[in-house]
């Protein structure tokens, strides 16, 4: 019986070290020695050289198939293609792009953050800093964690970006003119809709480098251990930002009723 | 210090080397080669069912959610409550679930496999097997991608039941504008066997390719345990995009020229 329950064991323990690592983070982001400022700008830029190029081809291909041709399809049968406008607030805007962009930072920053930190916890990189008296959180992991939540936020403008152009390729691509389509989308757009989109990916952001941090910085067991690291790093980053998304998707559908308004 | 272009020159770089290599694998589970290890094909495949599909179930149950929540409301806002489950419908079959599989497969097993042959290429296993006279490939890859064509359109099959399930309990119970055979009259008219058949089709080319990308970094990995971490960074980020574009591309395919609903001629 012990035995069958220390997966849910070990699974709690885990949250609850990466909820103190999240206390210990911001405690230390916001008390007055900031050595980190430079490791910041190096990982802003890190993270956007590697994500933004997966971003901008994932979020418009996921939005051309699954929002674009699919619902383009069903509308073209009702001869009401200009309606795709107002769908895509909904599924664009709302949903899809904090999530990709989540998916892809945490499969593309988030595994090459755990594979950096790990390979350092294995060489026992971590361990000679702290000796030295440098504070591994504060100068690795705090600017990590800032860098992750601002380029996050930031890649789901690109995202929204994206996904509205591919909006606009399935509306060429069944031939439509585009008045239509801008007409509806920005009849059915509310400011709640974008700030809800980018909030909701700043969270995402926090979620992914803490998991990620997490992962890397208690990596053991030599090669396969850094490995094994970023595989449950992404596993989890992933499910979390799944999570999250459908509470607070919840949350705001049933605060915001302005959100369903027919329009 | 990475420079900006460097994410797409090194897919163009691995693209013909994961083609090759790819083809090769596939090649040695075809031919019937592979079926000298049929054991360690079949171990793989229950190593997939044993510690990935509750992961798996789990991610496709919360995307049902999610699916459900977003059409509720958004058919809420149109003002034909009743019709939720056509959003349902198209959300859970055609596109949720293909993705939400791609996602999890490329997160658990695709890092996992290069993590495990990564390790065995770090400390020299691989180059034993070859002296043994095992072939490592056939030993190594190819079982595994008969181990994931073995299990993975089962665990598929019963995503789409979870996924079914957890639409339903986000519609009729959480949101609750319909009835819960009025739900069920829409969602079922909005689906038949062929869809079915194609989102299948679409997950299982997802997982094919995911499987023999985990193999390739794996098998090519090198530069010690940092150089294990990196080859299963750089995997996620090939599968990733590949996800998306198979998506698409199966959407294209599959529901392009006809939207397969219940309307009209």
């Amino acid at each position: 019986m012990t035995r069958a329950l220390l997966p849910a064991k070990n699974a709690f323990e885990q949250v609850g070290v990466m909820m103190i690592l999240t206390v210990k983070t911001l405690i230390s982001a916001v008390r007055p020695p900031y050595p980190y400022g430079e490791e910041l700008v190096w990982q802003l830029l890190f993270v956007l050289k590697l994500s933004w190029f997966p971003l901008l081809v994932s979020t418009f291909a996921l939005n051309l198939g699954a929002p674009g041709l699919q619902a383009a399809g069903i509308l073209s049968l009702f001869g009401a293609l200009d309606r795709l406008g107002g769908f895509f607030v909904v599924i664009a805007i709302r949903w899809i792009a904090p999530l990709v962009t989540a998916v892809v930072v945490s499969g593309v920053a988030g595994t090459a953050i755990t594979a950096d930190l790990g390979a350092r916890k294995i060489r026992e990189e971590l361990d000679a800093l702290q000796v030295l008296g440098v504070d591994p959180v504060k100068n690795l992991v705090v600017p990590r964690f800032l860098a992750l939540m601002v380029i996050t936020g930031l890649l789901d403008i690109f995202a929204i970006v994206m996904g509205l152009s591919a909006g606009i390729a399935a509306e060429l691509l069944y031939h439509q003119p585009l008045g239509g389509f801008f007409a509806t989308l920005f009849t059915n757009a509310t400011v709640t809709d974008l700030w809800s989109s980018v909030m909701m990916c700043t969270l995402f952001g926090a979620i992914v480098a803490i998991v990620c941090s997490y992962k890397g910085m208690s990596a053991s067991g030599g090669a396969a251990g850094v490995g094994r690291a970023v595989n449950q790093a992404v596993v989890i980053s992933l499910v979390a930002v799944f999570f999250f998304q459908f509470v607070v998707s919840s949350i705001l559908f049933a605060t915001h009723p302005e959100l369903q308004a027919i329009r | 210090m990475t420079g900006w272009l460097e994410v797409p020159r090194g897919w163009l770089d691995a693209f013909g080397d994961i083609g090759r290599f790819g083809l090769r694998v596939a090649g040695l589970v075809y031919s019937g080669r592979v079926f000298k290890f049929f054991g360690e094909g079949l171990r793989q495949a229950g190593i997939l069912i044993f510690g990935s599909a509750l992961i798996i179930w789990a991610f496709c149950f919360i995307l049902g959610l999610q699916c459900g929540l977003q059409g509720a409301y958004f058919i809420r806002s149109i003002g034909a409550p009743s019709q939720a489950g056509v959003f349902s419908a198209y959300c859970d079959l055609r596109e949720g679930l293909p993705y939400a599989f791609g996602y999890i497969l490329a997160a658990k097993v695709g890092t996992g496999i290069v993590a495990e042959i990564g390790a065995m290429r770090i400390s020299d296993e691989v180059d034993a097997l070859e002296v043994m006279g095992i072939q490592p490939m056939t030993f190594l890859c190819a079982t595994r991608l008969l181990g994931a064509w073995i299990a993975l359109p089962f665990l598929y099959l019963v995503g789409i039941g979870v996924i079914y399930f957890a639409s339903y309990i986000s519609v009729v119970q959480q949101v609750g504008d319909v009835s819960s055979g009025g739900y069920l009259l829409i969602f079922w008219m909005y689906q038949s066997p062929p869809d079915l058949i194609f989102s299948v089709i679409k997950g299982m080319v997802m997982a094919t390719v995911i499987v023999l990308v985990g193999c390739y970094y794996g098998y090519t990995a090198s530069g010690g345990p940092v150089g294990v971490g990196t080859a299963t960074a750089k995997s996620m980020v090939f599968n990733i995009v590949a996800v998306h574009i198979i998506g698409m591309l199966g959407t294209v395919v599959f529901w392009g020229a006809n939207p397969r609903a219940p309307i009209g001629g």
